[in-house]
């Protein structure tokens, strides 16, 4: 059989196990059924995971959400926190949002993932399954390269927990504000205990987090110099190419002018301001 | 997909809930739900340009949701309601955003239109009293490249107020009888 249609994880799990690496999961298909259309993917077999109860679930609990995997970025944009929803609310159009989900994104390990940005950039864990059992980790550590993250063959991503204590904030730059890869995205967040924790995207092959930027942040209050230069090490510390969409210079630019922008808007910004979604479009 | 799959094609069946009526169709499990209504249900209002879901021509509801039928498998939609361009009319009486559509001169080339109908159906459907930047918002997932978007921005903006000057939201989707 081509497609399973799965009616619990148990079930995708063990179908997963049981097919092996060429078949694939899909969600809302909008970066499997590209890739296929463009000769990128094969695909023996697919594991419909848009239907499959229990996946698509919002948790709270304490200062934690859990976001199940087949949670789309319609449903995040909604209800997700500040820069996961401001991150959600830039994907694609609305047809894009109501499909493509937070696994699928998170799966497909692009460098330029709107919302994988945004993850890391609020200290994000992801939670892996198989028939073996789960595993946790750093989000960002999920990622090894474009198109490639920490997956078995057997396993999938159940969730993504984040926490809700952070304040956060995310500012994407695209040729257009609508259906747009990004050229430079950032986000960053700051926990209560001031630890501040910044994503960048489309400036290194994974979704990245500027360590040493960070570094220079803890445990210090957000002064302007300090921002200053944790943006110039920021900009130090990527390693963008050049494309069609943008050059690495303008690319390394930004993550400069981003990351002190971003960092500015959280010292500026009361605790309230940044915990809620920001913005809305009703 | 691969060879082997191509040598042994298999057919699964599915219904489906079309415009309101339920239809049985048996597709290619490797085929999306854009092939499964052109080809196979005839339902040709939906339009394919970019086929990747990056012009919104083949924007149709799933279960009431804009989606691009491109990247929607086939089975996915089985057991659910899609609405095309097909069930916006009833019979020759267009709906108010149809009539809209005419009445701006939000037409001109006519492809991309059945996306952007159901699109702006499903964004009044949310949002019965849109601004001009909810509109824009709605229909950022649809690009149509003769109109320069004024002429549509402002039907949808008419069709709003007429359902409002109407009294109901159904009817700024249905039309006047
Ligand atoms: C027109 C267009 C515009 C877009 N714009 C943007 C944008 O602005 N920003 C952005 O970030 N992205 C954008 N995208 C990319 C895309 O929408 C996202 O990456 C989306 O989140 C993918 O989710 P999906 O459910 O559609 O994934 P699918 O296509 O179903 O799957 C993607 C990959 O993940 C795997 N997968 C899916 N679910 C799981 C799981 N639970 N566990 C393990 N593996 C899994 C699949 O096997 C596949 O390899 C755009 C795509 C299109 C077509």
């Amino acid at each position: 059989m081509i497609y399973h249609r799965p009616q619990s994880i148990d079930e995708a799990l063990a179908l997963k196990s049981s097919l092996g690496q060429r078949a694939r999961f899909i969600a809302g298909g909008t970066d499997l059924v590209v890739g296929i259309r463009k000769g990128r993917t094969t695909v023996d077999s697919f594991v419909d995971l848009s239907r499959v109860p229990g996946l698509a679930g919002l948790t709270r609990a304490g200062d934690t959400l859990r976001i199940g995997a087949a949670c789309t970025h319609a449903q995040l944009e909604r209800e997700g926190i500040t820069a996961l929803a401001q991150a959600c609310e830039t994907v694609g159009g609305p047809q894009i949002r109501n499909m493509g989900t937070l696994g699928g994104q998170v799966g497909t390990a692009s460098p330029a993932g709107d919302v994988s940005v945004a993850l890391i950039a609020l200290d994000a864990v992801v939670e892996l399954a198989s028939v073996r059992g789960t595993r946790s980790m750093p989000l960002a550590d999920f990622f090894v390269g474009p198109g490639r993250t920490s997956l078995e063959p057997d396993e999938m991503v159940l969730s993504v927990t984040v926490p809700t204590n952070r304040k956060s904030v995310f500012y994407k730059i695209g040729k257009r504000d609508a259906v747009a890869i990004s050229v430079v995205v950032a986000a960053a967040s700051v926990s209560p205990s001031g630890d501040v924790a910044v994503g960048l995207g489309c400036v290194a092959p994974v979704p990245f987090r500027p360590r040493k930027s960070e570094q220079m942040l803890r445990g210090h209050p957000l002064t302007s110099e300090r921002i200053d230069a944790a943006a110039a090490m920021a900009a130090s510390e990527v390693s963008p190419i050049s494309d069609h969409r943008g050059g690495a210079t303008y690319r390394r630019a930004m993550v400069e002018t981003l990351t002190r922008r971003l960092l500015r808007t959280l010292a500026d910004t009361p605790y309230e301001g940044l915990l809620s979604v920001a913005m809305s479009h009703s | 997909m691969s060879e082997s799959n191509a040598l042994h094609p298999e057919r699964v069946a599915m219904t489906l809930v079309l415009n309101g009526h339920s239809v049985s169709v048996e597709v290619d499990p490797r085929e999306t739900l854009f092939d499964t209504l052109r080809e196979r249900l005839r339902a040709t209002g939906t339009k394919g340009a970019c086929l990747g879901g990056e012009c919104g021509s083949c924007t149709i509801l799933l279960d009431g949701e804009p989606v691009t039928a491109c990247l929607v498998m086939a089975l996915q939609a089985d057991g659910r309601a899609v609405d095309t361009v097909e069930g916006l009319a009833e019979g020759e009486q267009l709906s108010a955003l149809q009539a809209a559509f005419v009445q701006a001169g939000a037409v001109q080339c006519g492809y991309c239109t059945p996306g952007l109908l159901v699109a702006a159906t499903a964004l009044l459907r949310k949002n019965p009293k849109p601004t001009e930047q909810d509109v824009r918002r709605g229909l950022a997932g649809n690009l149509c490249r003769c109109t320069g978007y004024g002429k549509i921005i402002e039907a949808v903006l008419n069709a709003s107020q007429q359902g409002d000057a109407q009294g109901t939201q159904k009817s700024a989707l249905r039309g006047k009888r």
